[in-house]
This record gives C-alpha cells, structure tokens and sequence, in this order.
C-alpha cells in the first residue's frame, strides 16, 4: 500500500467464563476507554467508530444501538460489521486510506455465557437443506477435522500436540480464560464430543470486549505515538454450502493470506513473519490454517509441531497468547487475534511476549468451517 | 481520496410479499439487474458488500453468508453491514470506500429482506429496545415515531393534517414507481379516518413491511467513464450516532431535541461539505429519504437544511416538495410506501442513482437533477447516515 495505516494502541478486557456484573454497554466501555488511553487520544478527536457485533448472541436485533455510545459514537461516527471482530480493522483501513477519516475506533464483543451459543449457531443454517440436521459450530467443525484426520492420517496426534501447547501458552497469558496447562494424555482421555474432536480439541465458549485505535498516517505522525504499522490486510468468502467446499483445506483463507502478503510484499510468509495469532477454534483448525497460510505444504503441519516451530519458544510461534484453545469470545476473537499480534510487535504482550516480533500475522474468521477469512500483516518498521 | 467512485449500476425486486423467493435468490434477482446495466457479470466484480439489518424477521441468522453462492462471492472480499434501517447506507459507504481507498475497482453492494413474511415486525422491533429499561413499556418503532410527533406537534404546532399531506403526496409519487409497493390517490381525508396506531399516528402514516431485494454496483473512475451511461458520482457521505436512550436524547443534559432529527443534521452538514454543498434547497433537486412515519419526513427535510425548523408542515403544504417543487422530496414514494428494512436505504440510493442517470421510471424521473441527497436512520432514531449523489463529481 502507497499510504499506510498504523495502530496507536488497544485495549481488551479480561476473558472470563461469566462476566455476570458486566452488561455489554460496560464491556465495551471498558475496552475502548482502555485503547483510547492506551493511543493517548480523547473520544472527541476520533472521527471513526466501526462496531463489529453479532445481534443474535446479544438477544436484541440491533445491538449496535446499545453499545454504540459505549464504543465512543455519542453524537459521533458509527458503521457496524456484522462478521468476525478482525473484518472490523479491514473496514476502519480502507476508511482511512479513502481519506475520509484519520482516527478510528474498532471494537467488538461477544458474551455467549448469556446466549443459547448451538440454539444460535443453528440458526445460522438454511430453514431447507441444513438446519434440520441439527448442524452447530461444534459438529461442522467436527466434519473439518474428520476431513483433515481422512486426508492425512495419523494427524490427530498433531492436533492433541497444538491442543498442548496452546494451553500451556494460555497458562502464561493472565488475560486468558482458561489458564491452566493439559497433557496429551489429558486431551486424548478428554470426553468425545463429535468424532474426531475431544473436549479438549474444542475452543471454550469466553465473554469479552477488545479494541484498537488506528489512524492515518498523518495523524500518526501528529501524534508522535509510536505506532505499529498495518502493512497488509486481505479477506475472502467460501461457499456456504459444506458440500462445495474441500473442508480439508480452507480456500478462502489462501485468497486472505495471498491478498495481504501481495500488500505487505511477502513471499516466504515463514521466513518474514515472526509469529501468528490465529483462530483455532478447534486443534485441527490450526493445523489447516498454518497450511493455508503458506507457512507449509498441504498436509505439513504436523510436521511443524514435531519439530516445535510453532511453539512459543519456537521458529514460528503461533498463539502464544493461547489462542481460542484458551479463550473463545467468538465475533471478538479475531480482534483478540489483532490485539494480541499489536501488543506482541510493540514489545507489550506480558509473560507471554515472544522476544523480537518485528512483523507478525493475525486471522479471523466467519461463518461455519471457517467460510470467511481475514488476514492482517502487522509491522514495526515505519 | 485515493480514487473517485461512482455508482453506474442499479438493481431493485419489485416490493412486495414474496412467498416463492429466498433471500438468496432475491439477492440474486437485484444483482443481476444491477450488473447488467453496469455490463458486467458477477466475474467483473472485485468484492461485495451485504446489506443485511436485523436477521430476526427472517428467522435466519447471518443470512448474508447463505448468499454468498448466488451472487458470485465465493474466493472474493465479502463483509456484511448492519446498522439497523441505516444498513444500505451504511453499506453503501463501505463499498464507497472499497473503491475510493484504491484497493478495488468495482464492488458489488446487495441486500434483500423479507419483512412482509415476518408474522409481525413490530413483536421484533421491541427487541431492538433495552430489556431492563425500555422493552418492557412495549416501545416499538410506531409508538418511538408517536413520540417524535408530539413533541413537533408541541414544538412548532405541526399538525396532524400537515403530516397526512406527506402520506397523500408519497402515495400519489409511487403511482410512477413501477416497484414500490404500495401507491395510489389518497385524500387528507383518507389518512386522517385511517384508525390510529398510537396518537397521533395513523395507518397512513406508517410505512409497509415489505419484501425485496436492491444492489448497486460502484465503480472506479476509469471504469465509470468506460461504461457509456453517466454514472450517479459519490459526492459524499456520513454518518453519526446518538445515545439508544430516548430519555437521554432529549432533556436534561442532552444538546438536542426528540423532534428535531438532529443527528441527521451533524450527518448532512459533514456530507455537504465533502460534496462542496452550501445552499441545500438550491444546489439539490431530489432527496430520497428514509422515513418510514410521515412525521420523520417533517424532522428530516429540515435536517437536512431544507427549511428551517417547524417550517416544514407548512411548507408541504405550498407544495415545496412535491416533485415539481423546490426540492422533490421522495418522487419514487420512499420508504413510507416501501419498506424491506435491511435495503430500504439502499433502495433510496438506487432511486437517487437512477435520478442522476436519467433512468428512473418515466413517472418518477424529476428533471436536470444534478445532486440528490440519500438518507438513512436506524436504531432510536439514532443512527443517521447521508449519501450525496451527482452528475459531477
């Protein structure tokens, strides 16, 4: 990209099982009071508020109206995304880059100790086709990794191993939800939940709120922040339908990935990104994604695990924040994802900052299976 | 501005119940329109927008992704907006800056809705409301729209003969709109026997729940120029918010009044400056608004600079809006006439883009249109976004 967009600061509460004192307005007050202190910046000079929230998990039919104020729109800008927190980013960019705005807000929620999560997740299918099935989150994600586990057999040994380490890093991250470390025993003993996946293979179910501040160049360099640079960004949709889609591979984050490294002029996406926060909704998920993401060949991600690249000590370490294993806030997580990437390259992440990220890859996604996709390439350089 | 973007396809269902259609399908239907007057096939199309608002009159949740096969998303930039009845607009802005951040060349904005299949619109509009504090009152939007127009009743002295005249002028607009979905000569008269929903709103005062789907297809500058027809150029757009309270909108320490549609005022004034707009009622000829209750047309044209406040009634009257008037106010009968909520603010684009193109309906086209002004509101009243379409740019 010609002109370039830089994050200020973030701002994310905690990930917890039940914020029972916490309304939404408040958790979204808290998350962007705290990247708005964060980018030294006040309400009243942003000029940009993208909210990204999901009605249905919220039980209203326009949440927006609620949190908006909250999220700093009071008698201000305001747009909603309704898809994955991370599409958010994308959309307050190209704002930006369209120079209609210099500062920009981006914030997103999720509270599902309060919401019906497979009621929801049902819904979202077609009345016809799919939704008799009695399809949710849980056993699409199931028919992925059964995919994964028929093309490349023996991988549910890799996936138990990224089950492991990701909650080993969630034990480091005091943010997490679940801090505590498994074993390969723990996980492959864990309760069947949808063959092939375990409980412990399965991301948890997280109430939070994050938020981000980016601005314009010019703005940037106003305010004498020193800024993370968005060097690349990229998304794209797959088929709805789970028939038309290889489930063992995931397409649209490939056209993601492409999109953003083309931008951020990347062509060995292992050899010039430091790490990557990704969305391991389940541990097959993260095996797919690192393989979509060019960081190995179809099928080599086990291999990276054997060899410990992607562990926090690793080559390549990918979430080190413990990722969904750890904490699932669900439309949140992929701004978590982008949170965490901002505060690892600014050299902020706590016990888990991972030693000289200067560049480093953050995903999220939409839809059942991963249908949508979005990628961001974060940078220190400026 | 990276690059200019124009919109130079427009694609719209007819309005209506549509039993025998799917969201996907309808989506398709407007897309396909929108396409080919742009020349285009799905293949020339770099990424989409969809416009989808509250998927509770559905029944289905995030129905955008069950489109994403019909309307040719699949491998491209797909993400959907939701801002309540602003949604369009809001759509609309995000496609806008898909093309005008430099990153993309043609992009896609669609969306349908299906709220005439829903069993009643209004049991869901409560539950846009609070359920500690607001819900339980029974607020829907008609008994929210009833609030506004006692207050610019108290206010200014509008009156209820004044706000019929809208619904008597929209009715009689739409009889040139092929697709709107309901239209006909109605009298004062006839409004003011129509039973009451909540004083002092009337059946006629109130817009349909309607089914249909709207696309539009904005384009860069090289490729609006290469398309033959003049393209309805992005002049400028807004939007802002207010709190969700209505207590909190007004009174107290609030800066602003239930009556007036102020928001929309902070909306319009950011619009017209990007577009170099100054004197309103004289640079703009048609404005296609979102205004589903006669009352938010009255707030709304003096928002927007039109008149001043409370002149409105009044000057409906002397026939400022109609569509041989100053400004033509809705000439396509708008959203008090058809209302697919997740699209009606994209509908009022399209209406607008047709006007500038020169290829709205022989009964709806209003004459040497050079601006129109598109707008959109959802949530309390509370959100309130503004389009400026253009012969120049």
């Amino acid at each position: 990209m010609a002109e370039r967009v830089a994050i200020l600061g973030a701002g994310m509460t905690k990930l917890d099982d039940r914020k029972g004192g916490q309304k939404l307005d408040d958790m979204v007050f808290e998350a962007t009071r705290a990247a708005l202190l964060d980018s030294g910046i006040t309400q009243k000079e942003i000029d940009s508020v993208v909210l990204v929230g999901c009605d249905e998990f919220d039980g209203r039919s326009i949440s927006s109206m609620l949190v908006a104020a909250a999220g700093g729109s009071y008698l201000n800008d305001e747009i909603k995304v309704t898809d994955d927190g991370i599409y958010g980013v994308i959309l307050a960019a190209m704002r930006i880059l369209s120079g209609l705005y210099d500062l920009s807000v981006i914030v997103s929620w999720c509270k599902p100790s309060e919401a019906p999560v497979s009621n929801v997740m049902n819904m979202r299918w077609d009345p016809f086709y799919h939704r008799p099935f009695g399809l949710n989150h849980i056993s699409t994600a199931a028919l992925m990794a059964g995919a994964y586990l028929d093309r490349y057999k023996g991988s549910d040994a890799a996936a138990a191993a990224v089950a492991v380490k990701n909650r080993a890093n969630g034990a480091r991250n005091q943010n997490a939800h679940l801090q505590k470390s498994v074993t390969i025993d723990d996980v492959r003993s864990s309760a069947p939940v949808s063959w092939p996946l375990r409980a412990l293979d399965c991301a948890p179910e997280s109430d939070g709120a994050c938020a981000l501040v980016l601005a314009s160049a010019k703005k940037t360099r106003e305010i004498k922040q020193k800024p993370v640079w968005l060097e690349g960004f990229g998304w794209a949709v797959d088929s709805y339908y789970l028939g038309e889609r290889d489930l063992a591979d995931s397409p649209s984050l490939r056209v993601a990935a492409g999109m953003a490294y083309r931008q951020a002029g990347i062509e060995n996406p292992i050899r010039e990104i430091d790490m990557a926060e990704i969305c391991d909704f389940t541990s097959y998920y993260e095996l797919i994604a690192c393989e979509a993401l060019g960081l190995c060949g179809a099928g080599g991600a086990a291999h990276l695990l054997q060899e410990g690249t992607t562990r926090r000590e690793g080559a390549f370490p990918v979430n080190p924040s413990g990722g969904l294993l750890s904490s699932n806030p669900f439309v949140a997580a992929g701004l978590f994802r982008a949170v965490e990437v901002y505060l690892q390259v600014s050299g902020r992440a706590g016990r888990h900052q991972v030693p000289g990220v200067r560049r480093a890859l953050a995903q999220g996604s939409t839809g059942f299976c991963a249908q949508g996709n979005a990628v961001l390439i974060l940078s220190a350089e400026g | 501005m990276r690059q200019r973007a124009a919109i130079i396809g427009v694609g719209q269902t007819p309005y209506r119940s549509h039993q025998n259609f799917t969201i996907p399908e309808l989506s398709q239907q407007a897309a396909l329109q929108a396409l080919e007057m742009a020349g285009m096939t799905m293949d020339d199309i770099d990424a989409i927008v969809y416009s989808m608002g509250p998927s509770q009159f559905l029944g289905v949740n995030d129905p955008d992704k069950w489109c994403v096969d019909s309307i040719g998303g699949r491998h491209k930039p797909f993400m959907r907006i939701h801002t309540g009845g602003a949604t369009g607009a809001s759509a609309a802005q995000a496609g806008f800056c898909h093309v005008a951040s430099g990153l993309f060349n043609t992009v896609l904005v669609v969306g349908a809705d299906k709220v005439r299949e829903c069993k009643d619109s209004q049991q869901v509009l409560n539950t846009i409301w609070d359920p500690f504090y607001e819900r339980r009152f029974g607020l829907t939007t008609i008994t929210m729209a009833a609030f506004q127009a006692v207050r610019h009743m108290h206010l200014y002295g509008t009156t209820e003969e004044q706000m019929a005249l809208v619904a008597v002028r929209s009715w009689g607009n739409a009889l040139g709109n092929p697709l709107a979905h309901l239209k006909g000569k109605i009298s004062v008269d006839d409004v003011l026997k129509s039973p009451y929903f909540c004083w002092p709103i009337k059946k006629y005062d109130t817009c349909p729940s309607s089914a249909g789907g709207a696309a539009v297809v904005i384009a860069s500058e090289e490729i609006a120029r290469k398309s033959g027809r003049r393209p309805a150029w992005i002049k400028g757009c807004s939007e802002f918010a207010n709190t969700v309270f209505l207590g909190d909108q007004m009174g107290g320490r609030a800066q602003m009044d239930f009556a007036d549609s102020d928001i929309l005022a902070m909306a319009a004034a950011e619009a017209y400056r990007q577009a170099g707009i100054r004197e309103p009622a004289r640079e703009i000829r048609v404005a296609e608004m979102y205004a589903p209750f006669t009352i938010c047309e009255l707030s709304m044209v003096e928002a927007l600079g039109f008149c001043g406040k409370g002149e409105s009634g009044r000057l409906n009257e002397k026939g400022f809006f109609n569509r041989e008037g100053r400004v033509a106010v809705n000439p396509s009968g708008g959203t008090l006439c058809t209302n697919a909520i997740a699209i009606a603010a994209l509908a009022r684009i399209c209406d607008g883009a047709l006007q500038i193109m020169g290829l709205a309906p022989e009964g709806m086209q209003v004459e040497n249109v050079r601006n129109v002004v598109c707008t959109g509101e959802g949530g309390s009243f509370q959100f309130h976004a503004v389009t400026i379409l253009g012969a120049d740019h």
